[in-house]
Order: C-alpha cells, then structure tokens, then sequence
C-alpha cells in the first residue's frame, strides 16, 4: 500500500511538472512575441513608402506597396547628410582591428600573470586590478585633452587604441589559462622552445573558447560604443555607424520610413554575428559573472 | 627535480615576461591611469579643455554643491536627480523580468535555447538604433502602440510617460545578461533539494522564497550591483528619445557633464570634471559593496 502511494505522489509531481512545462511554454511565447514585435515593425516599415506612413488613418502593420526606394537613397553614395556607407566600413575598421589589438594585448599580459615568474608580478596585476575598479567616469575629459596632444581627434585611431586599457578581460582569460597544466610548457621549455614559440603555439590554441568570448564582447562593445566617438569625431565622415545613427532623428525627423531603414541597416550586421556565434556568447556571459552553468 | 630549480633561477633573470605585460602596462598608464588623476586634478581647476589650468581649490565643488544661485548648481542637482530617479525606476524591472523569463525557462519548455537566444539578441544593439526603433513605436501620431490601443499618448513629451519611454527601451534592450545569468543560477542549483521541498509540499511562491531565492543569493546581489552601476551611466536614452525634457526632467548627469566640457560655447571642463568626480564617488561606493560581495563569494 505504502508503496503504491510512493510512486502515485512521483506520477502526479511528474504530471504537474509537464503541465507546468507547458505553461511556461505559452507564456514564453506571449513575452518573446511581444519582444519581437518592435523588431518586426520596423523592418516591415523599412519596406513601405512615406505616403503610405503618414496617410491619415491610413495604419496598416504591412506595406501595400512594397519599396526599396529607401535602402537605394539612404545608401546612395551621394548622401552626404548621412554617409552610412562610410560609417559602416569606419565601424568594420574601428572594431575589427580594436579587437584583434585587445585579444592579442590581453592575451600576452595574461599568460604573463598566470604562466611565467618574475619579480612584482602579482603586484603589478592586483595594482593594475585595483585601480582599474576606479569609476573612468572622470577620465572622458582628459582623454580628449590626450587626442588633442596625440593629433588623434577626428582620427579612427582614437577609437581603436585607448579602449585597449581595458583589464577585466585579462583576468578571464588568466583564470582560463590557469587550468593548462604546467608540465606541458615546462617540458616545451626544457626542449629549448623560446617564450614566445610556447605561448603561440601551445597557450593560444589551448584558449580558443576565451580568446572568442572575449573577441566578441570586445566587437560589440567597440561597435555599439556611442559616447567616446561623439565627443572624439566631429568630422561626419569620419563617425561610427553607431554614434552617427544619433544623427539620423534630425535629418529624417518627419521621414519615418527612412529612420526605420537606417536603424535596420545598424541591426542586422549584428543579427547575423548572433546568429553564428550564440553560444560564445552565453558561455561568456557565465564566466564573466562567475556562475557555473 | 635540480633542473628545474635551475631553470626556475635562470627565468627569474629574464626580461621576458616584463615585454609580455608591457604594451597592456604602457597603455594601461596612458590611456586609464593619467586621464584618471589628471581629471581628479582638473576638477580643482579652471580649465577651458585648450589652455593650461588654474588651481582654484574647492571652488568648483563649492559652487556645484553650495552655491544655489548658480546654474551649475541646479543644473548638477537636477542631473543627479533625474539620474537617480532613472536607477530607482528601471533596476527594479531590470531583475525582476528577467528572474520571472528565467524561471519559466527552468521549467524546460519547448525552444528553450530559442526563447533564451531571442530574448538576448537586442543587447547586442547599438543604443542609437534601439533607440530610433522605440522613437518609431512610441511616435504620437504614425507610432505603433498609439494606433494599435488607439490611445494619443504624447510618449516623450509628457510626464510621467517621458520615464516610461526611456525605462521600456531600456529594458527591451538590457534584460538579456541578467537573463542568461539567472538561468545558469538556476539550472545550477541542487535538484535533490527541490524534490525534497516537492515532497514536503512546499511549492509554489512559498519554494521560490524559501529555497530559490536563497540558493542564488550571490548572482542576485552581483547582477543588482552591476545594473546599479550600469544605469548611473545612462546617456544615450534620454539625449536621443527625449532630448532631456520635457522641462529638463530626463536630463541626465552624463549629458550635462557632456555639455560643459564639449557643448558649443565656452568649455567649462574643470566644472565639468568636478561634478563628474561626485558621479565616480557615488559609482565608486557602489563599486566597493561589489568587492565585498565578491570576496565573500570566493571564501
């Protein structure tokens, strides 16, 4: 009898559990829709002319005529008020060379703190750490005092080389590289291999998932940064996608059409990086935090 | 055993390891440590960003603190407050939504990585095109949610719908970290647990405070800290939705520090510095409570 009740109580937590499942399941469906809905709507109204916007009472989710009228004006070399051709390729260079300085600067520090000997080495990197934890809310001021003195104001190399200070990341990819155990590089280092030779050929392979965890938050984060290329670019020509988009409100205030171009165009090159690279993301994310998953 | 005591000895005379940290050093000390100090210093200064600055003492921080006929004092007081005003409304949400996703998600629906994977996405967007998307849905009269409830809501025009508008993108845009987070927490923590509280009877809200909440304390107080000293940050929501009205009640603390040192006009950068040197301290308070928590978590 007693048995029997047992397995009747795991039956009914075994039911209840599957019910619950599938409630979650609905109600995930209604927020993730919601969510999507914003995203939708202003792809869709890429498509559609101003006209059919502006219409009176004339609302509609999907375009009766279907344009790419506005991809073609917005993307004309000829548009000088918004050169988004040449934000985007000072986007790509801004952030593609940004990120493979900081995986590879990051990446020597690390494996210098973690794998090699010498003298101040930890205090070096708990004074590098500690300071680092300071506010840089003051720095933006002096920063742009620095360009000045550098020649680098309305340069792209403003955008690329003073972020590379960063210090959380070589403390990720340090705890990671703390797992590599040390025979290896001591018997490549009784074997005659120079630092350099080890450190290329046996430590980097061995943090690839690091090394593209930290790569991608660095690209995003150097992609979407806003504030610093406003204040370091005054040059048009000169802008990130991102900081120039800010631009887009007052040029095509009435053209809504056209606003929800310019911003398509800024989100779908990072709808594709997601794509491929979801899972780096999570995995980076947990470690960055420091929750197991 | 000899032998690599020997080579142990031999590595403590390399220069090596020193050209491994050195170019993170150098640029850690150019591009972090001076502007650091230097814009500490500046706040002691009248500077005009060009010229060289002038020590004047405590002035500038008198003048943003005490000085109530000044503009700089209403202007440092009412940034300070539209900022904290702002941390108070969304951090709240900035939890709680994701907590909520992230527990439905625990429940190992359908699409679970879908779900989870959609619902991140927009972190990865720029703040500029977030923001005209939500210019777009929040427009009075072509914008999507005034049509679909036929209501005209003047969105960023009016209070308190002025916060709503900034605190709704914000949200859209940011819950995703938080999100993936909670959702490792909770796969994390001990199934034996739950099934004994299953068996006890404890279910419901009664197991989620009793025994959830308590199993993911720490990614909870990390994710509160880190979203606190997040959102003292804001800037690009406010500068691009609502332009700070209406009647400056979302201008920021950012965006009149912004404004001083780099606005058109004269440059008032020592100004500027001081009252961006009260935003580290307060961040920097917080800051600290975030070191506390985390050193308690490694013991």
């Amino acid at each position: 009898m007693k048995t029997r009740n047992k397995f009747n109580d795991g039956y009914q937590v075994h039911n209840s559990r599957k019910k619950e499942s599938w409630i979650a399941f609905f109600i995930l469906c209604i927020i993730v829709l919601i969510a999507l809905v914003p995203l939708f709507w202003i792809i869709i109204s890429s498509f559609k002319v101003d006209a059919e916007i502006n219409q009176a009472g004339g609302f509609m989710f999907l375009p009766k005529t279907w344009t790419l009228q506005n991809y073609k004006s917005i993307l004309s070399f000829s548009n000088k008020q918004l050169p988004v051709f040449n934000w985007f390729f000072n986007s790509i260079i801004v952030s593609g060379s940004h990120t493979v300085a900081a995986v590879m600067i990051y990446a020597m520090s690390a494996y210098a703190y973690a794998k090699l000997e010498f003298k101040g080495r930890d205090t070096i990197f708990l004074g590098i750490m500690f300071l680092s934890s300071f506010p840089a809310i003051t720095n933006i001021i002096p920063l742009y005092k620095i360009m000045h003195v550098f020649g680098w104001l309305n340069e792209l190399i403003a955008l690329i080389v003073p972020g590379l200070a960063g210090v959380l990341n070589i403390f990720l990819i340090r705890q990671f590289m703390y797992a590599i155990p040390n025979v290896i590089l001591e018997s490549a280092r009784i074997d005659g291999a120079k630092e350099w030779t080890i450190f290329s050929r046996i430590v980097l392979p061995n943090c690839k998932p690091i090394l593209i965890a930290v790569g991608l938050f660095t690209f995003t984060g150097s992609w979407n940064d806003f504030l610093w290329p406003s204040i370091a670019i005054n040059n048009i020509d000169r802008l990130t996608l991102t900081a120039g988009l800010q631009l887009a409100k007052g040029v095509y205030g009435n053209q809504v059409a056209r606003m929800c171009t310019i911003a398509t165009i800024a989100i779908i090159p990072m709808i594709i990086l997601y794509i491929f690279t979801q899972k780096y993301f999570v995995k980076g994310i947990s470690l960055n935090s420091g929750v197991k998953g | 055993m000899q032998e690599i005591v020997r080579a142990k000895k031999r590595k403590k005379f390399s220069f090596t390891p020193y050209l491994f940290i050195a170019p993170h050093v150098i640029l850690f000390i150019i591009f972090f440590l001076i502007p650091m100090f230097y814009g500490i210093y500046a706040s002691f200064t009248k500077w005009n960003l060009f010229t060289d600055p002038t020590f004047i003492g405590l002035d500038n921080y008198k003048t943003i603190l005490t000085n109530t006929e000044s503009t700089f004092y209403r202007q440092f007081w009412n940034g300070l407050k539209n900022t904290i005003i702002f941390v108070i409304i969304c951090v709240p949400f900035q939890i709680i939504i994701p907590l909520f996703i992230a527990l439905l998600l625990d429940k190992k629906p359908k699409g679970r990585n879908v779900f989870q994977g959609i619902l991140y996405m927009p972190t990865l967007f720029s703040i500029t095109s977030v923001t005209l998307t939500w210019l777009f849905i929040f427009n009075r009269s072509l914008g999507l949610f005034n049509n679909l409830f036929g209501t005209d809501i003047n969105w960023y025009g009016e209070q308190p719908y002025a916060w709503m508008t900034i605190v709704i993108t914000t949200l859209w845009w940011g819950i995703g970290g938080n999100l993936i987070i909670y959702v490792a927490a909770l796969s994390g923590i001990d199934k034996s647990v739950l099934e004994a509280a299953d068996l006890d009877g404890a279910r419901g809200l009664k197991r989620f405070w009793y025994i959830t909440i308590p199993a993911i304390k720490f990614p909870l107080a990390y994710t509160i800290i880190v979203s606190v000293i997040a959102q003292f940050n804001i800037y690009g929501q406010p500068l691009i939705i609502t332009g700070g009205g209406p009647n400056e009640s979302t201008y920021v603390l950012l965006m009149y520090i912004r404004n001083l040192a780099f606005g058109t006009g004269n440059s008032v950068a020592g100004m500027a510095s001081a009252m961006a040197t009260c935003l580290g301290l307060i961040i920097g308070i917080i800051s600290i409570g975030q070191l506390i928590l985390l050193r308690k978590r490694s013991d």
